[in-house]
């Protein structure tokens, strides 16, 4: 079972895309999981026959548990530790992808941290994804980090669980490694569509290991810290394996019996996370909206002269969307506060935009915030590729779990419907989502050439910021909608 | 420099105090013509008669308290407990009088009490306690707690010159396995500045009394895996080198607290408290604290060796930290 | 059968210039009674006024016995007086406005405010400052007198308890201490019969608490509390047997506490008919009529004996109230002395 997300401690398999007898090519569809954070169907490690099914649709396992065994006997895999008990075969997960004949079907995209400390298999302790040991950074550690501008998750670490230690740290910096960092990491680009990610990149370095989880999807396991994601937080590794019977939530009812004319349905592992996260939101932020209507006959005009041209040349179906999206990252430039988050005591702001967008499931039972990472580098038909692409990724459930982790605001987007008001709730632990409106026809009273006030028809769409009013106030919001407004409105498409 | 046990520099420190100073005298049960239970007054009496060397009932109240009246008509009394343990009879004169007359009357109480402490040889619940911790929270007392011979001397001088009263730690299991280098002249080792026993880059030790040389044994052993282990002797308790031991925390960011007295409110809590606030962003690792269990001593010699914090005890404590 | 010696009053003039007094120090003695009993009354009055924080304690009906004993010290002799014995604060020669301030938590208190009540001493008049504990002085006193006696001095601690201090274990240790060196030590009990609320029965078994003195090696003496020249001579006998060498004594003065415990108590607990009885024998009233029957005091030296004391109580007063209150910045300082302090001629 892969580790979909650092807090993710179980997953459910949901369907077997190929059964016992079956060939199957490396990174073909296997299976289908569900998990806290993310419902993703799962790539086959290597090429061969499935011979055994460990684990059978509907089951629940904890992360690292094998789940079937592809051309070959169990014990065969992961040869270079074969004592390793299953749970602890995360590494080997690109050894089994070029290994193909006796590949585990087990750690496949999993960027998260292997659940106890082994020093062997990685020949450079640089890319041992230690979790919780890494992670904690001790107060003298932080302090040289930061007198000498180092991301900590670059030092290599020979402390406990691969913690960074004072020496760690001093060599490290001794050794000139520090200066080649220059400028504090990015975070890691989202890996083009490739199942698994070989070195799992830390979070970047402005954000602590354990990622946001994104808005509706995010739900962290039961034992998931509370929202302060300091990098400590992340629960100890070892009490993963023993968390979860005690701490999820088991999805059975809780009534016995359902009253005449009631049905029960389980509540999916998607919608608890929900559940979960959308409470945690309304708890932890202080959350006010403020909304403004903006006429987007510059917008609708443009979109009609660029609609054709998007759509031949690049297949791409030119949305509003992709327009607010775009003015959205430009204003939230001048708002850092609106991009940023609060972490503990401090006020966390970043150079970079990772703009989560809301999408419905297919089935229409879930919800999940796919995240367009670095969106401040992209054009407008950067914007609406990218708003397409994870959209639809989502919908079909092939989202990587690095895609909906690590946004810094989001947009949702129920106008589709009719709609012209919300008041969405905040994905934690960002500042602000932004809810977009139907376009509709309205009469709107505008300036004619001679100064005369007169009423025209204009497309005007309303706009809502939610915004926790912890860290930004209604001012500051006010000016924001302003400032995007303004932009909208008068949409200069050489700027964009 | 003639080498001596921590008992005979003790004593010679006294012997050559009470030459020095008429004003000197001491008194406790047994001190005269035994000599001290121990045998730190052998000899003395012959020497200073009967009226400087002092058999006194058996009364710890009456002689902390006489001490306490004749401080303040200007003696220099050094007291002597015949086991720490029974300093507890004399709390009101140290805790009510003592401690508190100068701060409250503007009276100054030069007083010494010599308190055999400590354990290792099964002296049970009332000949083995370590009670600096419960005299360290009294504003108005000083704890010292000498390691060396050298430091026993110099410190049991310093202890007599001090105008305040004194509490003087003598670890009892040192008195004679201990020994070392120790001058023949009179000399002073300052209250409040701890002693570098042993120089270390990788984990440090606050330590006291017997435990200096627990640590040490520990630290050798861990020399062979790579481990370099400083050692600090705080010698004196009250005051406490506060500055020594942040400066050990800054350069080695690992620190052991540890004490032969029990655990809880044990003055290593304060050490320990006192770092986590000043020294914060210099730790690379949790302040550990070793001490003993919170227990009454025990007497047979399992118990008592699960009790007193052992070699094996601080070489696992140190790796921890090492490791960490 | 009691085995303490029992004291005689003293019946003439001659006999007290015997023991050491003459008609001006007798009226010294009067005066400093008066003294005694108007500084406690004033501070009846100011802690009514709430201008005295906490507690306040008198000895009212123990100014005989306390200022009998301090007229009986030399100056170089040293003392632990208790909470009943303002007598010996004002016969050593305590500024009243001093103790007005130490009771208002002044400045100017001998305490600095540190301390209240008459929990305060000055040591240059010989005076150790007295804890709570009130037992646990006798040892120090014990341990005054070993200086001396070490040092070969002809000096001699003074050393008050009451009877209720008499159940602990200090008043037996301090006792045998002193028994067994034969140390220039007075042992003075202020028996004011009730320790708070506790009976004499209570406290002790014995027919008197002088009895014990029998049991430590030295003399033990019954003296009636109430006559100040009684209690002086006996204690002017004690210590100067202690001068000479020849070992403590223990003087037990009689006397009935004729307040309560502290000003919060109104003593409901004492038969009314032993206040009467005791009030019949008011010490100050007592030796006023001595005076005027043994020592001719006329009405116009009475009159000038308390209009002085007024005064010198209202001028006092005034001073007292002019201290300042302690800053709350010198709080940490001197709980440890300097070396610089032992440069004292009690140190040296």
């Amino acid at each position: 079972m892969p580790q979909m997300g650092v807090s993710v401690s179980e997953g459910t398999i949901t369907k077997w895309l190929k059964q016992e007898g079956e060939h199957v090519e490396a990174d073909e569809p296997l299976l289908e999981i569900s998990t806290d954070k993310v419902d993703t169907e799962v790539p086959s490690p290597g090429t061969g026959t499935v011979t055994q099914i460990l684990v059978q649709e509907g089951e629940t396992v904890e992360v690292g548990t094998r789940l079937a065994v592809i051309g070959g006997a169990p014990a065969e895999a992961g040869a270079s530790e074969p004592e390793a008990p299953p749970e602890a075969a995360t590494a080997p997960a690109a050894q089994a992808a070029a290994e193909p004949s006796s590949a585990e079907v087990t750690p496949p995209p999993a960027p998260a941290p292997a659940p106890t400390p082994t020093p062997a298999p990685l020949p450079a302790s640089y890319a041992e994804p230690e979790g919780n040991g890494k992670s904690f950074v001790s107060p003298i550690v932080a302090r040289i980090a930061s007198e000498h501008g180092v991301d900590v998750a670059g030092v290599p670490g020979t402390g406990r669980g691969g913690r960074v230690t004072k020496k760690d740290i001093l060599a490290f910096v001794e050794s000139g490694a520090a200066a080649q960092q220059a400028t504090p990491a990015p975070p890691p680009a989202p890996a083009p569509s490739a199942p698994a990610p070989v070195a799992p990149a830390p979070a970047p370095a402005a954000a602590p290991p354990a990622p946001a989880p994104a808005v509706a999807a995010p739900a962290p396991a039961p034992a998931a810290p509370p929202p302060a994601p300091a990098p400590a937080a992340a629960p100890p590794a070892p009490a993963r394996a023993a968390a979860p019977p005690a701490a999820a939530p088991a999805p059975a009812p809780q009534p016995a019996t359902a009253e005449a004319g009631e049905q029960f349905e389980p509540m999916s592992a998607m919608r608890r996370g929900i559940a979960e996260h959308m409470r945690r939101s309304l708890d932890t932020s202080a959350h006010v909206t403020s909304a403004i209507e903006v006429d987007m006959s510059k917008v609708v005009e443009i979109r009609k002269q660029l609609k054709p041209e998007y759509q031949q040349a690049y297949s791409v179906n030119l949305t509003y969307l992709a327009f607010v999206a775009r003015a959205v990252v430009e204003t939230l430039r001048d708002y850092p506060w609106i991009n940023g988050e609060i972490r503990g005591e401090q006020i966390v702001t970043r150079n970079y935009v990772n703009l989560g967008f809301a999408v419905e499931l297919a089935d229409g039972k879930g919800l999940i915030v796919p995240v367009l990472k670095h969106a401040e580098g992209l054009n407008l038909l950067g914007v609406a590729r990218g708003v397409v692409d994870i959209a639809q990724r989502a919908r079909d459930k092939k989202l990587l779990p690095d895609e909906v982790q690590g946004g810094t605001f989001t947009i949702t987007n129920p106008g589709g419907y009719g709609t012209f008001h919300g008041t969405p709730v905040i994905s934690q632990p960002q500042a602000a989502i932004l809810g977009t409106y139907a376009v509709v026809k309205r009469p709107w009273v505008v300036e004619d050439e001679f100064g005369q006030d007169v009423i025209a028809i204009r497309p005007i769409m309303n706009l809502t910021l939610t915004y926790d009013h912890r860290l930004v106030d209604g001012a500051l919001a006010g000016r924001f909608l302003r400032d995007l407004r303004h932009k909208l409105e008068t949409w200069d498409e050489s700027n964009y | 420099m003639p080498e001596k046990t921590y008992l005979q520099a003790i004593s010679d420190g006294l012997r050559q105090e009470m030459r020095r100073d008429p004003r000197v005298f001491v008194m406790g049960e047994d001190v005269g013509v035994y000599g001290g239970a121990f045998k730190v007054t052998l000899g003395f009496q012959e020497e200073f008669g009967p009226w400087r060397v002092l058999d006194a009932p058996l009364s710890e109240t009456a002689i902390v308290g006489g001490c306490t009246g004749a401080a303040i008509m200007g003696m220099r009394p050094v007291a002597e407990m015949q086991f720490a343990d029974f300093i507890s009879c004399a709390w009101d004169q140290l805790v009510t009088i003592a401690a508190k007359q100068h701060w409250r009357a503007g009276t100054a109480i030069p007083m010494v009490v010599r308190l055999p402490s400590g354990g290792g040889f099964s002296g049970g619940p009332f000949h083995s306690q370590n009670p600096e911790s419960s005299f360290a929270h009294i504003p108005g007392l000083k704890v010292v707690c000498p390691a060396t011979p050298e430091d026993a001397k110099g410190l049991l001088v310093s202890s007599i010159e001090d105008p305040n009263p004194v509490l003087f730690f003598e670890h009892k299991h040192l008195y004679r396995r201990i020994k070392g280098d120790v001058p023949d002249e009179r000399y002073l080792t300052p209250f409040g500045e701890a002693r570098l026993h042993r120089e270390g880059d990788d984990v440090s030790v606050v330590t006291w009394g017997a435990m200096v040389y627990t640590a040490e044994e520990a630290a050798q052993q861990l020399e062979s895996d790579g481990v370099s282990v400083e050692i600090l002797d705080l010698r004196t308790i009250i005051p406490w080198d506060r500055e020594s031991v942040l400066e050990s925390v800054r350069k080695t960011s690992k620190v052991l607290v540890l004490h032969e007295d029990t655990r809880t409110g044990g003055f290593g809590g304060e050490i320990a408290a006192t770092i986590a606030e000043e020294a914060f962003e210099d730790l690379d690792a949790p302040v550990k604290r070793l001490a003993a269990p919170d227990t009454p001593v025990p007497f047979s010699p399992p118990l008592e060796k699960a009790f007193i914090p052992q070699v094996g005890d601080v070489v696992t404590a140190l790796r921890e930290l090492a490791e960490y | 059968m009691a085995i303490a010696r029992e004291a005689e009053p003293i019946t003439s003039l001659r006999e007290i210039r015997e023991a050491g007094l003459d008609r001006e120090d007798l009226l010294d003695v009067y005066r400093n009674m008066l003294i005694t009993r108007a500084i406690e009354e004033r501070g009846h009055t100011l802690y009514k006024q709430g201008k005295i924080p906490g507690s306040f304690y008198t000895g009212r009906g123990n100014e005989g016995s306390s200022v009998g004993v301090a007229t009986a010290m030399g100056s170089e002799d040293v003392g632990t007086p208790l909470h009943r014995d303002m007598g010996v604060h004002v016969v050593r020669g305590v500024e009243p406005w001093r103790i007005f301030a130490q009771y208002m938590g002044r400045a100017d208190g001998p305490t600095h405010g540190r301390d209240g009540n008459v929990h305060m001493a000055d040591q240059n008049l010989g005076l150790i400052a007295m804890v709570s504990h009130l037992p646990a002085m006798l040892p120090v006193a014990v341990g005054a007198a070993l200086a001396f006696r070490i040092r070969d001095e002809r000096r001699v601690a003074v050393a008050w308890f009451g009877e209720g201090a008499s159940a602990r274990g200090d008043t037996h240790e301090g006792m045998n201490l002193a028994g067994v060196r034969r140390l220039p030590v007075v042992f003075i009990c202020d028996n004011n019969q009730w320790a708070y609320s506790t009976p004499t029965h209570l406290e002790y078994a014995c027919e008197t608490l002088a009895d014990r003195a029998q049991a430590y090696g030295f003399e033990g003496v019954v003296v009636d509390g109430t006559d100040v020249l009684a209690v002086y001579r006996e204690a002017k006998r004690a210590i100067e047997k202690a001068r000479a060498g020849d070992g403590p004594t223990l003087i037990e003065c009689m006397t009935l506490r004729m307040e309560g415990h502290a000003v919060h108590d109104d003593a409901f607990y004492v038969p009314k008919e032993l206040f009467e009885e005791w009030a019949a024998r008011d010490p100050i009233e007592r030796y006023r009529d001595w005076l005027r029957e043994n020592a001719e005091l006329t009405d116009d030296e009475e009159d000038e004996i308390s209009t002085g004391v007024k005064k010198l109580l209202n001028d006092a007063l005034r001073r007292a109230e002019e201290s300042p209150m302690p800053e709350a910045s010198d709080l940490e300082h001197g709980v440890y002395a300097t070396p610089e302090e032992l440069d004292t001629p009690h140190h040296k």
